[in-house]
């Protein structure tokens, strides 16, 4: 690795994901390889969680905050995360992170609470892209809403699901609609795992029709916190008609992608010999006010 | 004696019916909700529209449905809303050649000639946003009753803006404004712009001219029609009901079958 020394002892690297619903935070070494990772939910104040996940990790590390040479932020709340070194964009982050997990990866889907993103990807780089935050059906804001509806917790809710081969066809695909119609389809004695199994069918028809705009190329990859659920992912499965890969820890890939963008951002100082000016600028600034915050 | 005509129109929401005469003067109308089964619905509504206008079954001569449940009356014809929408705009108002219809679950945009004939149409996809029950939402979380948004509408002075344009994400951002002290009628205001964003993006492939309706049970609050004709930069013609418009049509389309 080019100009590591000069980083020494400091050779771990941050990546941050301030979500709509989840925090996530991952720290790599120079290799790019995970050494933890936490995720926990967003709430109202940013600021407070970002230091908190950052916190938790560095202790799940078992690393010192001083050790860490750079950190990324990222996700709808990157800009409260005052002791982040740089900004990033949410997509260039999950498709770094992503590709990191699975190299040969040619288009990601990625579920979040309040959107969704179709992400082609070739040789590691992202070439293409396209997003829904317009409207909640298609995103996890829609499962949250048909579980509240039916008082059931999500995983229940897969795993009912999973029941049943002939899911009911829900025509509406708004959020607000579909509430009604899961209610009718009960009041008119549907069997619950065909109406939830049509549920996810429903998501995955509009995640797909946003993804077939972009032609689905295997392998697929499918992230987010909706790929946590069974249903979501046979749903899924059906709607494209090919198999997807799922990380070990689905929430994390745009944190991850975080991480080794941060540790190419300090190389890339190191190399131009400014990496120590960077780090005296940033000592004095928000990263003393994190330091104090979680002494 | 003169002859009647029935039309009845079942929405999402609200089943209505309407029977006018030979002259085509409305004769009596009704609006109930559509409830669950159709069928009832409609046989309640004609039992009903009967009784207002003081007529027997046996002084229809012929009837026709239109609408989401229509198919379930039993009706002489059924015919597609967008016609039934266009004839029924073209007798209350014969001036008009565009027709903005705000209804239950989304909203449509129809291009009609001086005879009620349909030129063009464009129909929205089945989203709240559009429609009249975002108002429904919007006038639960503020406790207000749903026919006094509009005249609360009307008082603001700095409409709120909102950054989504989907129900389900404006339900979180309307309590968020509430929290940062938005008054009710600036928050009202903003949703009513929303709406008229959405209805006017419709307007791609079809053209808005002179004179412009605006019918649907969206078109009962002043503070939406307001804000369609700020976007439309156009002054619209609102019927005294606006909601049972189609209906009419139906009625004006049973007659000429008759005839």
């Amino acid at each position: 690795m080019p100009g590591m020394d000069d980083l020494t002892p400091r050779l771990y690297f941050a990546g941050i994901d301030i979500g709509s619903t989840m925090s996530k935070a991952t720290i790599v070494d120079a290799e790019g390889k995970m050494l933890a990772y936490v995720v926990g939910p967003t709430g109202a104040q940013h600021r407070l969680r970002a230091n908190k996940v950052m916190e938790d990790t560095l202790s799940k590390a078992g690393v010192p905050l001083a050790d860490i040479a750079y950190i990324v932020s990222t996700g709808y709340g990157r800009v409260n995360v005052p002791f982040a070194d740089k900004q990033i964009t949410e997509l260039t982050c999950h498709a770094k992170g992503v590709a990191a997990l699975f190299p040969d990866v040619r288009t990601a889907i990625d579920i979040g609470g309040q959107d969704a993103k179709v992400l082609k990807i070739k040789n590691g780089r992202l070439v293409d892209f396209l997003t829904n935050d317009k409207c909640a059906a298609g995103t996890g804001r829609f499962l949250e809403v048909a579980a509240e509806t039916l008082g059931l917790d999500l995983n229940e809710m897969g795993n009912i699901s999973l029941q049943t081969d002939t899911p009911v066809k829900i025509n509406s695909l708004c959020t607000i609609f579909a509430q009604q119609e899961i209610i009718s389809r009960l009041s008119t004695g549907e069997p619950l795992p065909d109406i939830l199994a049509g549920v996810y069918i429903a998501i995955a028809t509009r995640v797909v029709k946003l993804a077939r705009q972009l032609k689905v190329e295997v392998p697929v990859v499918f992230t987010g916190g909706v790929a946590k659920n069974a249903g979501m992912v046979k749903a899924m499965e059906t709607v494209l008609g090919v198999p997807v890969l799922i990380p070990e820890e689905p929430l994390i890939t745009g944190s991850l992608g975080a991480a080794i963008l941060a540790r190419d951002e300090a190389f890339k100082l190191v190399q131009r010999g400014e990496y120590q000016a960077h780090r005296e600028k940033k000592l004095t600034e928000a990263r003393v006010d994190f330091g104090e915050k979680t002494k | 004696m003169s002859a009647y005509y029935l039309g009845i129109d079942i929405g999402s929401v609200g089943g209505k019916a309407v029977i006018i005469d030979d002259s085509r003067v409305i004769i009596a109308s009704i609006v109930i909700p559509s409830g669950n089964n159709y069928a009832t619905t409609a046989a309640s509504l004609k039992e009903e529209v009967l009784n207002m206008a003081g007529l027997k079954p046996e002084d229809i001569k012929a009837g026709s449905s239109t609408g989401t449940g229509g198919r379930n009356a039993a009706a002489d014809s059924y015919h597609g809303v967008i016609v039934c929408n266009a004839r029924g705009v073209n007798l209350v108002f014969p001036s008009a050649r565009t027709i903005v219809d705000i209804g239950g679950q989304g909203s449509q945009l129809i291009d009609i000639d001086e005879k009620g004939q349909v030129i063009n149409f464009n129909i929205s996809e089945i989203c709240a946003t559009g429609s009249a029950r975002l108002l429904q939402l919007v006038a639960r979380i503020l406790q207000v009753n749903i026919e006094d948004l509009g005249p609360l509408s009307l008082k603001s002075t700095q409409p709120s803006s909102f950054s989504t344009s989907c129900t389900v994400f404006l339900e979180t951002e309307v309590i968020t404004r509430i929290a940062q002290g938005d008054k009710p009628e600036d928050i009202v205001a903003g949703i009513h712009r929303s709406i008229a964003d959405k209805v006017s993006a419709l307007t791609r492939g079809v053209n808005i001219r002179p004179e412009v309706a605006v019918i649907g049970g969206g078109a009962l609050d002043i503070g939406l029609v307001r804000s369609i004709e700020e976007k439309l930069k156009l002054k619209v013609l609102v019927p005294q009901n606006p909601r049972i418009i189609a209906a009419l049509g139906a009625a004006l389309i049973a007659r000429d079958r008759y005839i």
